[in-house]
């Protein structure tokens, strides 16, 4: 490789190089802990899925640049280059994490191995090696973003015929998409395409609430890509609406990363505090219920269900109750998965893989665990607020011959509303 | 035998010690120089007020009850393992300060069993662990992650503890004796007793310190560093 090449991803290294990420690469006892907390090594029993073993090619790297004693002995620590199949390795195992963090969970010592596996993809970017797929559905978002121009009016007349289905659908003439609405109390964004916006546009409906549509998607596919300052553009288009539409609260629709990317990581990315509240539209619609806003009729939903925590809104976001609040209140036999909440198996969609084809094989087979959860509680329906996870789900019931209904937790309220 | 005991016993003490102090402040000046991530990087549930969080990561780094779920039986040598090697590192203490107020409860006699019954208790918990991990290591995934460091690390922890327990159970010197030697290096005035020098123990003894000098001045510069790491990790899972 050439010595170009392997300054720019040391030269990554060293600028992405914080505290926890230098106590990370210092103190792994590679115990292996980790091994039987990722569904990807669980699932395939691939040695580069083993978490710390995607954390180790970043720690040879670090070990041979920025320790004196890898520079002196670095057989010790296998201390080396960034070479071909280094790359090549590094591209599968962090382009494969789907970030959920189930390693760190576990971890005696809490390390973070998706957050190397970020680091790991910034590297790789450098060195022309980061993912083309991810990159340009990130760049197209952002291109959208710097020119609203081109696609304002096309959006707002989608959403108006949106608006349109859903009178058809609903027969009631006042329900709205609203857009643009300055002054409203909520920008709710959601994802490309009408089906995480006709539920939303019902229920905020029912409850009286003031809220508007976000222009752009949630989706953030700079922070699959790996690199921060796009994930932070992507983020921001929402941001600058919200601001500019004087709401007081941003609304993300049931999707994982974006929740993350809004509730924890857009402040820091951006060094400022948001003028306004970042919710998950799950709380919301609890929030709705406790106020006796929603009238949702109980048991509703007959057949036996079961939820899934996405990661992100999980373990890495912090909601496991409203969800559970919501689906208790309108199932008539709710059946939890084991294990739940913190230690919850993640489905194998995150990250990114459901748009990577080439990583196909693999992400069917680490959903092996969440099947058998699944099977265990005997379930034929399936909610979880998560488009990926969604989508994954739906991939290992036509993969693992499931008989299993894949669905949105506001579609499930939706249903208990008429 | 003289010399073996001068440069292990002796002078190898000092670097050790030294190397060790100075290693693991330079180690946690280098954290403490490096700017933390701006990001949050903590996971939930996460406890509300700062003394939860603290009581939380005191928790994670002491008991790690997430991992002796996920693998009860690493987790249960590991356990083990710390816990010894805490009841093996206040027991050395003896060679600093005798335990003057448990002496006089237990009697010269009493105390000397108590010390043979401790000492080798928690000298063969460590001796079966590290083997654990030598053969955990030999196999497998274990054995595709684990580097040579892994491997000198449970090497010279080997011998440390074989050592010591070659003197606990086989040794014939008591430990004023290694009281004496102890308390010598402390004033700098160091020297070896007699007794030692004239038996077997002297070898016993020395290459004990051996084995100590160099895991004490490999210690700083490897994965062991996370003496110190684990609490600030395990700080940032809750943050």
């Amino acid at each position: 490789m050439e010595k170009v090449t392997v300054d720019t991803m040391v030269g990554v290294l060293d600028k992405r190089m914080h505290r926890q990420l230098k106590q990370y690469l210092d103190i792994c006892a590679r115990c292996a802990i980790c091994k039987d907390a990722c569904h990807q090594y669980v699932g395939t029993g691939d040695f580069k899925y083993l978490p710390a073993r995607r954390a180790e090619l970043i720690r040879q790297v670090y070990k041979k640049y920025f320790t004196k004693t890898g520079q002196f002995v670095p057989a010790l620590y296998e201390a080396r280059d960034p070479d071909d199949n280094l790359l090549q390795e590094l591209y599968e195992s962090t382009y494969g994490c789907t970030g959920c963090r189930r390693c760190m969970y576990f971890c005696p010592f809490s390390i973070d191995t998706a957050w190397i596996a970020a680091v790991a993809k910034g590297m790789l970017i450098a060195a022309g090696h980061g993912n083309e797929m991810l990159g340009q559905l990130a760049d197209a978002a952002i291109f959208k973003g710097d020119s609203p121009e081109m696609f304002h009016d096309v959006l707002v007349e989608g959403f108006k015929g949106i608006e349109a289905e859903l009178r058809d659908e609903t027969g009631d003439d006042t329900i709205e998409v609203p857009v643009d609405v300055k002054g409203a109390e909520m920008l709710y964004v959601g994802l490309a395409g009408s089906h995480t916006i006709k539920p939303a546009a019902r229920i905020f409906h029912a409850a009286g609430q003031s809220w508007t549509l976000s222009l752009y998607e949630a989706a953030n596919y700079g922070l699959f890509f790996g690199d921060g300052e796009k994930a932070k553009k992507i983020a921001k288009r929402f941001i600058d609406e919200a601001v500019e539409l004087g709401v007081k609260e941003v609304v993300i629709t049931e999707c994982g990363h974006a929740y993350r990317v809004a509730k924890i990581f857009y402040e820091s990315w951006a060094g400022e505090k948001l003028p306004f509240k970042v919710s998950h539209i799950l709380d919301v619609i609890d929030r709705f219920m406790a106020e006796g806003r929603l009238e949702l009729k109980p048991g509703a939903i007959a057949e036996p269900i079961t939820y899934h925590d996405p990661c992100q809104v999980g373990r890495n976001g912090g909601l496991y109750e409203a969800p559970r609040r919501i689906v208790t209140a309108i199932a008539a036999d709710f059946r939890d998965l084991t294990p739940n909440r913190a230690e919850q198996w993640c489905c194998g969609g995150g990250g990114g893989l459901v748009a990577l084809t080439d990583m196909n094989d693999m992400r069917l087979k680490s959903g092996a665990k969440k099947v058998e959860q699944i099977r265990a509680t005997g379930a034929t329906v399936i909610a979880s607020p998560c488009e990926n996870c969604r989508l994954q789900m739906e991939d290992l019931v036509n993969e693992y011959d499931l008989d299993l209904k894949v669905m949105a937790v506001m579609d499930l309220v939706v249903e208990a509303m008429d | 035998m003289e010399l073996y005991l001068e440069i292990t016993s002796i002078w190898g003490v000092y670097l050790g010690i030294a190397v060790f102090i100075v290693g693991m402040a330079w180690r946690a000046y280098q954290w403490a120089t490096t700017p933390r991530s701006p990001v949050a990087l903590g996971m939930f549930p996460k406890p509300a007020t700062g003394a939860g969080r603290f009581t939380k990561m005191l928790k994670d780094t002491f008991i790690a009850p997430q991992s002796a779920k996920i693998e009860p039986v690493m987790w249960a040598f590991a356990f083990l393992f710390h816990i010894a090697a805490l009841a093996a590192f206040v027991g050395h203490l003896r060679l600093v300060q005798e335990f003057t107020p448990l002496k006089d409860m237990l009697g010269t006699q009493g105390m000397n069993e108590f010390a043979a019954w401790a000492g080798g208790i928690a000298g063969t918990i460590m001796m079966v662990a590290v083997i654990f991990w030598i053969l955990r290591r030999t196999f497998g995934p274990y054995k595709q992650l684990s580097v040579p460091e892994d491997y000198l690390l449970l090497f010279l922890l080997l011998g440390v503890i074989i050592m010591g327990n070659h003197m606990r159970f086989f040794g014939i010197v008591h430990s004023e004796t290694y009281m004496e030697w102890f308390r010598s290096l402390m004033v700098f005035k160091p020297e070896i007793p007699a007794e030692i020098l004239a038996t077997t123990t002297g070898w016993s003894l020395g290459t004990h310190m051996l084995f100590t000098t160099l895991f004490l001045i490999y210690f700083p510069f490897s994965k062991l560093t996370h003496a110190m790491g684990a609490f600030a990790a395990n700080m940032t899972r809750s943050e």
